[in-house]
């Protein structure tokens, strides 16, 4: 099978700006769902899939969508790698790699940790009344919870961000830069070391973390891909969490009523945060190839052809949801699709709900007294006027700038 | 092929003939039971497939096995005694007429 790089016969073909999309790609999905739910997208190079009910079914089609993408980015950036494989390969390594972010090991091994770096991170900035939420606070604190779940004690939590960063880079480097691949490069070669290291330390004592588990899993998995998975893992642990925790303090910040019930019944930050993940994903797509002819939104795709999920725009499918742009705590369950669906499910969902809604969330309004946003920061209910919100493939805000009462 | 019955939050049933060798969460997302998500497609990771077991064939059925216990601590509605996650209940001619309740919440 090879990938088509050209429309299917008889898809509509939409031509999306990119910029624009990395601003505020609402709009456009929006018109694609009641226009073309199915597109040929020219600068993007695939078919954009946007309604809920689509994305549901593709996802649990693995067999048919398959995560084996030819010419994958994310495949140059850290070679082959779990996520951009299909069962039975896939589904050798994520069980090896999966059972410390089973939500149980998290909450038993790894919550308490979490809550300490939390309280550091926020003992450093309480007396200055001022910082910027995603830098002095979220990134350092994702960054050093997926150190230790990872078992990289070697690393620090500006390490594993940096590498995250020119992972991330590289991964959506459409453009070719060559500085871009270089500074990927870097980062992939001192994850290998890194995790060459800490497999090593873990062969003779386990440790629980996920190399620990790789290491010693019993369907063997060789040391490179332990490495590449681990690559993968630092690539999306870092900002997916992140964004979350950003995206959920600033509509809160600009929410009174709905803080305030978080704040007074802690249980609704749960809610917080599946509707956070479901009002602007951090995750906005991903890619899937066909592997056979398919007929899906009305149109039959080849075998090869490229599809992008739009997991951001089946999360405001008004069909689903009712108005869908609203941040709103109180709408009826529904399942959202932020954590993906099918085999490929969320590996560091239960990880990622309780370091933001158990923890992050609930330390920073009680700790920091007053806080709120610096003036300039708001924006409007559909999330797409803030300077700071930015991305289509992954969203989120790039900095949160706050005010709160210094305490000595 | 045996016949699987779903009672939904609302109080009506739905009765799935399912398919000899699939699990129960299978027959009811090919029967398009409401209420059964299943996020992760069957891989003990979401629990979002979560039913009650009728409690007059829950010994038939068995209990769960180690990671589906730990997840059943993390469903969206309680869990109960008969709690499974119906992606880890294989169907089998032993289990024609099972009865599960689907709760109200999965997310
Ligand atoms: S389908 Fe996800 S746990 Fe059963």
């Amino acid at each position: 099978m090879s990938a088509l790089t050209t429309a299917a016969p008889g898809a509509p073909v939409v031509e999306l700006d990119l910029a624009e999309l990395r601003r505020d790609p609402y709009p456009a999905y929006a018109e694609l769902r009641r226009t073309a739910p199915l597109a040929w997208v020219p600068s993007v190079g695939r078919h954009l899939l946007t309604r809920y009910d689509d994305i549901v079914h593709a996802e649990k089609l693995p067999e048919v969508f398959s995560s084996r993408e030819e010419g994958s980015l994310l495949l140059r950036t850290v070679g082959p790698n779990m996520l951009r494989e299909d069962d039975p390969d896939h589904r050798r390594l994520r069980a090896a790699a999966e059972p410390p972010t089973r939500p149980r090991q998290v909450r038993d091994q790894w919550a308490a940790a979490f809550e300490r770096t939390a309280h550091k991170l926020l003992d450093r900035i309480a007396g200055r009344g001022e910082g910027d939420l995603i830098r002095d606070f979220a990134e350092p604190l994702v960054a050093a919870n997926l150190a230790l779940v990872l078992g990289l004690r070697n690393a620090s939590a500006a390490d594993i961000a940096d590498w995250s960063r020119a992972m991330m880079d590289g991964n959506s480097n459409y453009a070719d830069d060559p500085d871009i691949w270089l500074r990927a490069e870097r980062a992939t070669r001192a994850i290998e070391e890194a995790v060459a290291e800490m497999a090593e330390v873990t062969r003779r004592e386990p440790d629980g973390s996920v190399i620990s588990s790789m290491v010693h899993a019993a369907d063997p998995v060789a040391l490179a891909e332990i490495q590449n998975n681990v690559k993968v893992i630092i690539g999306g642990g870092v900002n997916e969490p992140r964004d979350v925790f950003g995206v959920g303090a600033w509509a809160l910040l600009q929410r009174p009523d709905a803080l305030d019930r978080a704040l007074k019944d802690p249980s609704a930050w749960k809610r917080v945060f599946e509707e956070t993940a479901r009002w602007i994903s951090p995750i906005g797509m991903y890619p899937r190839q066909l592997t056979q002819d398919y007929e899906i939104a009305g149109v039959t795709l080849p075998a090869g052809s490229r599809v992008a999920l739009v997991i951001a725009s089946g999360n405001r499918d008004e069909s689903v949801f009712e108005r869908a742009d609203e941040f709103d705590l109180d709408r009826p369950h529904r399942p959202h699709l932020a954590f993906g669906g099918g085999p490929h499910f969320c590996m560091g969902a239960w990880v990622a709900r309780h370091e933001v809604s158990a923890i992050a969330w609930p330390l920073v309004f009680s700790r920091l007294k007053g806080l709120r946003l610096d003036d300039g920061a708001t924006a409007s209910d559909s999330g797409s006027a803030a300077g700071s919100l930015d991305g289509w493939v992954f969203r989120g805000l790039t900095s949160l700038d706050v005010t709160w009462q210094a305490t000595a | 092929m045996p016949t699987v019955i779903f009672q939904l939050p609302d109080g009506t049933e739905r009765k799935v003939i399912a398919a000899s060798g699939t699990v129960l969460m299978q027959a009811a997302v090919s029967g398009g039971v409401e209420g059964i998500v299943a996020e992760c497609g069957g891989n003990a990771s979401c629990a979002t497939c979560h039913v009650y077991v009728d409690s007059e064939q829950a010994e038939l059925v068995g209990p769960p096995n180690d990671v589906e216990d730990e997840m059943l601590d993390f469903t969206a509605a309680e869990r109960r005694p008969t709690s499974r996650l119906s992606c880890q209940i294989h169907l089998s001619d032993a289990l024609d007429g099972l009865v599960v309740h689907v709760p109200e919440e999965q997310v």
